[in-house]
């Protein structure tokens, strides 16, 4: 054989080598790690058979059994039909948390696309001062959010109230009255709505103003020669060529409202009466408040399978992907 | 608009001209009153920083504050329960030490799944796009119960050993090092290069772009973490900052000056930096889709 081809393939055997021993130091760490976060998986799968405290001393394997007892299902069962406290909170959680979510959704749509669209439209210089500016409390930490809220939302000396006193009109206690309702949902999850919205409609904006942006000007401009209305030009050109980013923010927003926690427990820690309690607020004090972490975990994972729902949806509806 | 040569196009804009100018002008107009109530909040804080206790409490509020003072701030500074460069300490050292750990490994990772053929690849990758789909609330409680046992609790070590790997990363890096030329590492193979030298010497500085991108985001998302810094950290002395800042809130109630001082000593001086490299992060969400 040419001793030089013979010395090609040997460096190619030597490559193929070199590479798998590469791929080895990569892949076995990368391994070690990830059967942590398989534990860790099959951990809070089992935990949510149980009625686990992590007051008790349980059994030998993680705790689990002896007086951490397995109870099956009845986790779920009491969720679904118990009379017990906690199994009426966590329907108040699931209830306020669905309000929560379809509350945020239509309000931060009705906000992000006609602002997103005007943002589009107006001078280049202005546009990127104005879309700065918008974006800023996506960047604020949602504890600093809150505590700026809850004090314009103070009731004597707040904000929000001395402007409703310049009009003429009743203070309104925004965060601690139980029986102050709009439109048969709590002032006080209105509250905690709109200081959420104000954290988070600079997000969705961006994701409109880049969409728009990726619609090609002459498809615009054909439709308004053509003697298209603006109105006309946007319900019948641009949003149907924005429909995939529609239905991704929808998604988005949903997802990351089902999982609401910091802006409500900092403004009410559920309060008034049980009025704001969301389910990430509800597993979080049965889980570290009151020990109970079976019972948690079982909520968790109910609030997992809404969360893959939604994001199941998703897939499902953003696979036909449009092309122009 | 496009006018072109259509001798019909100047009389068309100009009967279009005034509608639109119109148009703008409204837009201008709710734009900015949407600005002002995007900017309001932050201006109050600001104000209310500057007013002393008692100005705050007052009924109806006064909007410039009477006697602007920066006593809220010289309280803080020399409240020694407050020592806030060492919480400011903290939130760096959780904030670096996570991005940087997921930085490397998301490029390594993704390097080896978009430039390395190897057998139970697919099914690897498989397990990652999985492990992105779950929410961190499904893992939080054993997480806990793990970091109990490691005696871990009051530690910041327990808000990093959890983060090394972050699978959104490794998906964001796969796409970006798929786009890299194969002659690229086939030439540094041919100069003799180890498959370690390669990725330290050539790959890493091809993905500087997205990694700094990637960076940011966990930046901000670590700087800003709440829930699980606050179920880790329990002792005082180790939280990061978000926790203290409610933990001051709520040992400092009716003192309405002071809490916004501490706001904006604890969330401006952030919000300044990210808002300088807000470019970058809007891309980062653009593309990914990610929060």
């Amino acid at each position: 054989m040419n001793p030089v081809r013979k010395q090609e393939k040997r460096s190619r055997g030597g490559l193929a080598i070199t590479k798998g021993r590469f791929v080895l130091s990569v892949t076995i760490p990368l391994l070690l790690y990830e059967s942590l976060g398989i534990f860790v998986l099959g951990w809070a799968f089992l935990l949510m058979f149980f009625d686990y405290s992590s007051g008790r001393l349980g059994g030998p394997i993680l705790g689990l059994g002896g007086t951490n007892p397995f109870v099956g299902l009845d986790n779920f069962i009491e969720m679904v039909r118990g009379t017990s406290v906690e199994a009426g909170l966590f329907r108040t959680s699931l209830k306020n948390t669905l309000i929560f979510a379809f509350a945020v959704l239509p309000l931060n749509l009705a906000i992000t696309l006609p602002m997103a669209y005007m943002l589009e439209s107006i001078g280049e210089r202005f546009k990127a001062l104005y879309r700065t500016i918008y974006f800023l409390p996506v960047l604020t930490s949602s504890v600093g959010v809150a505590l700026i809220w809850m004090s314009m939302y103070d009731p004597q000396a707040g904000w929000i109230n001395a402007i409703i006193r310049m009009f003429g009109g009743q203070p309104v206690v925004w965060l601690s009255d139980p029986n102050a309702g709009f439109a048969g949902v709590s002032v006080a999850m209105w509250a905690v709505i709109v200081a959420y919205l104000w954290q988070d409609y600079g997000y969705n904006m961006v994701i409109f103003i880049a969409a728009l942006q990726a619609i090609p000007q002459e498809l615009k401009d054909s439709a308004l020669i053509d003697g298209a209305t603006p109105w006309k030009a946007f319900t019948k050109i641009t949003l149907p060529l924005i429909r995939p980013t529609m239905l991704f923010v929808c998604v988005m927003t949903m997802l990351s409202s089902f999982q609401v926690f910091d802006i409500i427990q900092v403004m009410t820690n559920g309060d008034p009466g049980n009025q704001t309690q969301v389910l990430m607020l509800d597993i979080y004090k049965n889980a570290f408040r009151y020990q109970r972490l079976g019972w948690a975990a079982a909520e968790s994972f109910i609030l997992f399978l809404i969360v893959m729902g939604v994001t199941l949806f998703q897939m499902r509806v953003l696979r036909t992907d449009w092309e122009y | 608009m496009s006018t072109g040569t259509l001798p019909l196009a100047p009389a068309r804009t100009s009967k279009a001209h005034r509608p639109e100018f119109l148009r703008h002008i409204a837009f201008y107009i709710f734009l900015t009153l949407g600005l002002s109530f995007t900017l309001l909040p932050f201006i109050m804080m600001i104000l209310g920083s500057l007013k002393t206790n008692v100005e705050v409490l007052r009924v109806p509020p006064t909007f410039l504050p009477e006697n602007p003072t920066l006593n809220n701030y010289l309280t803080i500074f020399n409240d020694p329960k407050l020592p806030l460069l060492r919480f400011y300490a903290n939130s760096a050292f959780v904030a670096i030490f996570n991005v940087t750990t997921t930085l490397f490994t998301s490029a390594l990772v993704g390097y080896m799944f978009a430039k390395f053929e190897f057998p139970g690849k697919r099914a690897l990758f498989g397990w990652f796009l999985t492990l992105m789909m779950i929410p961190s609330h499904i893992t939080m409680i054993p997480s806990f119960l793990i970091l109990a046992k490691l005696h871990l609790i009051n530690s910041l070590w327990g808000l990093v050993i959890f983060s090394a790997v972050d699978a959104f990363g490794i998906f964001m890096m796969r796409q970006f090092c798929e786009t890299l030329p194969n002659e690229l590492i086939d030439a540094a193979r041919i100069d003799g290069a180890s498959e370690w030298q390669i990725f330290l010497r050539v790959i890493l500085p091809q993905l500087s772009a997205p990694l700094a991108t990637l960076g940011i985001l966990g930046f901000m998302g670590n700087w800003n973490a709440y829930l699980w810094p606050m179920i880790v950290l329990q002792k005082i002395e180790v939280r990061t900052l978000p926790i203290i800042l409610t933990w001051y809130n709520s040992t400092h109630t009716g003192q309405g000056g002071l809490i916004m001082a501490a706001t904006v000593l604890i969330v401006l001086p952030i919000l300044l930096v990210l808002a300088y490299f807000q470019r970058w992060i809007v891309k980062g969400f653009v593309t990914s889709g990610f929060k």
